[in-house]
């Protein structure tokens, strides 16, 4: 299935897709409100690059003295080359302590790598305890944004929701007391838990450490009150030094949601004295990307988000439409790469307008890479034959000025003459789906020009 | 775990080491970040406090933090605080249930920072790991002579990160329902930054 046809069912809504592209467009508003506050804005954005591309430059080694530095502190350290792997770690470490209690803070890995399905089905008890997260855990659906995993939910769904399986009063839609009972609900839980599994957003070589932040505070209570804490991350976190968090917590939560910082920037080095501390180095595709000189730099990505809340198509498309477990531009330049023919259509949800770049806090080129991305496709043969067949056509009528001009009056002669059932036919015009074609003018402007310049 | 299972998973090392060397483009220059200066100003660290959630109180040191904690906190029952003579008994130990009766803890903050109104804590000075974020409230002690400008320049502070440690800034929040903010998420539901 295309995003175009997953978009199809989104849309459908009128209301609440121009509710869910007006309330992306306020966040990418406040992004921009935080932005322009700090004057040394491009150059951190500029730093964070080269930080980056440095790190990718000789991430063995960082990779290497991450892991000596991490196990030197008492921290176990896992490599999975990929999402099976991962799993099979993370369940033989809980099954280990005997667990069966896990909370899970905000992780996109575990999500790519489907862990819960994997850990639930081996009789593990895995609840999410990032808020939204856990609305669309007991709604059984997939997160639709890197960072605002229910935007796409409305407070009455949420209402619904909590109504069916907390108990909550039917019709309270009210964010306050709705957001309260799951602090109750989810409080009894990070009490119970044995096991904490938790994301990483950057990890220090230097140190050995790895940095979690959140807003809600989920991350630290559900680690710091189990006996076992596992971090997943995957491998192109690293920074190489601790001064450099120095850019990009500044970047982060600016470029998110507009906050001049997340609420908790916690750096865990060491486990806590009795307690465990598991890190799951993860592959999964990450150094094939790296192999890819056009593609590299997405692996430059610090998931904040805010290339998805700026681009038109993913505003008025809703992130379930990308089917991968990133959405929007970064998305479909990361998912190509793990699975070309079944996310073909990802690149061409973009009108390459180039907004996802201008935002990008670590200045991946995001609308370039979708455009090569494109390129790669139809030399894979992954386009749809219309769109090959036509692109072929026009490139050749364009290219000749005596077919160009010979199409162009076939064309107006006949948007005339033709049935309008014909020219809007939705089999044969996908352009006119949802759009009118525009009335055909008498002469082009070759005509007009020839007719005007003898005067 | 099996022996064939920790074979797979040292050669799953190997191998992910070895792509990463083989694919990873030329060397690049890693730069150099300047300091960039900025508003070090108490009045910039609690003005950016008051916009995440957080509220600054001026106290007086060395003098007793009583009086200010019960006007604030008139309904804490179980207050815990190294820094407060009979504040329940905390430490890296206590067990859960016990933690989880926590009104109020005073811990003391290390380094502010103005651009974000955020506060170093380090692990030293939280009793339990799980003590900021465990109790109801959280008020945090700090002396206005340690508020930095930047990000920047409270990471050039840090000594090092011990074994843990986190900047807090502002109480536990979210917006997760339909991009309303609302206090109180996981974490503390509120933030009281005594100055001194």
């Amino acid at each position: 299935m295309t995003h175009a046809l997953r978009a199809s069912t989104f849309v459908a809504d009128a209301e609440r897709t121009s509710w869910h592209d007006e309330t992306l467009w306020f966040v990418r508003q406040k992004r921009d409100k935080a932005v322009y506050a700090v004057p040394e804005f491009q150059e951190l954005r500029e730093l964070a690059s080269q930080i980056k591309e440095h790190t990718l430059s000789r991430l063995d080694e960082y990779l290497m003295q991450f892991e000596a530095k991490a196990q030197r502190n008492g921290v176990q350290v896992h490599w999975a080359a990929n999402a099976q792997e991962h799993n099979d770690i993370v369940l033989d470490i809980i099954r280990r302590h005997g667990a069966t209690r896990v909370v899970k803070s905000k992780s996109m890995l575990t999500e790519e790598c489907h862990l819960n399905p994997h850990l639930t089905g081996h009789g593990i008890e895995v609840i999410d305890t990032d808020l939204g997260e856990r609305i669309i855990q007991l709604r059984e659906e997939a997160p639709s944004h890197l960072v605002l995993p229910a935007i796409h939910l409305k407070k009455e769904d949420v209402s619904d929701t909590f109504h069916l399986h907390l108990g909550t009063e039917k019709g309270n839609h009210d964010p306050q007391q709705l957001t309260e009972a799951a602090r109750q609900h989810l409080r009894a839980k990070f009490l119970a838990a044995e096991v904490a599994i938790s994301g990483v957003n950057f990890a220090v070589a230097e140190t050995g450490g790895v940095v979690i932040c959140t807003n809600e505070g989920n991350a630290d209570l559900g680690v710091n009150l189990a006996r076992v804490h596992i971090a997943c991350m995957g491998l192109e976190k690293l920074v190489p030094r601790l001064t450099d968090l120095g850019v990009f917590t500044r970047l982060l939560a600016r470029s998110a949601t507009g906050q001049p910082v997340t609420t908790y920037t916690s750096h865990y080095t060491k486990p806590a004295a009795g307690k465990e501390l598991h890190l799951v180095i993860v592959d999964n595709g990450r150094t094939q990307q790296l192999g890819r000189p056009d593609f590299r730099a997405s692996l430059k990505c610090i998931r904040c988000g805010a290339c998805m809340n700026t681009c038109p198509v993913y505003r008025r498309s809703g992130g379930h439409s990308y089917d991968f477990t990133v959405p929007g531009p970064i998305g479909a330049i990361l998912s190509p790469n793990i699975d070309l023919k079944k996310h073909s259509s990802l690149p061409f949800a973009s009108t390459l307008c180039g907004s996802c770049t201008d935002v990008c806090p670590v200045k991946i080129d995001i609308h370039t890479q979708l455009y090569k991305w494109r390129q790669v496709l139809a030399e894979a043969g992954e386009i749809p034959a219309a769109k090959k067949w036509s692109l072929q056509f026009m490139g050749r009528l364009l290219a000749s000025p005596t077919a160009f001009g010979i199409g162009g009056r076939v064309a107006r002669t006949g948007l005339r003459l033709l049935p309008y059932r014909l020219t809007h036919s939705k089999t044969f015009n996908a352009w006119a789906v949802a759009r009118e074609l525009p009335e055909p003018p008498k002469q082009s402007f070759r005509e007009w020009y020839r007719e005007t310049g003898k005067v | 775990m099996t022996h064939q299972h920790i074979n797979k998973v040292t050669s799953s090392r190997e191998n992910i080491l070895a792509a990463a060397q083989a694919n990873k483009p030329a060397e690049t220059p890693l730069p150099t970040v300047p300091d960039f200066g900025g508003d070090a100003s108490v009045e910039r660290f609690t003005q950016v406090l008051a916009g995440i959630g957080g509220r600054a109180v001026w106290v007086q040191r060395p003098q007793p933090l009583e009086p200010v904690l019960a006007q604030l906190f008139p309904e804490a029952r179980r207050i815990a605080s190294p820094l407060l003579a009979g504040a329940v008994d905390i430490n890296a130990q206590t067990p859960t249930a016990l933690l989880a009766e926590i009104d109020l803890a005073v811990l003391e903050g290390e380094i502010g920072v103005a651009e974000n109104g955020a506060i170093w804590l380090p692990e030293a000075n939280m009793l339990h790991r799980a003590l900021p974020t465990v109790t109801q409230h959280l008020v945090l002690v700090l002396d206005h002579r340690c508020i930095v400008a930047t990000m920047h320049q409270a990471y050039a502070r840090l000594p090092g990160t011990g074994g843990y440690g986190a900047f807090v800034a502002g109480p536990s929040k979210t917006a997760d329902i339909e991009q309303s903010l609302v206090i109180g998420a996981h974490g503390a539901r509120s933030l009281v930054v005594l100055l001194y």
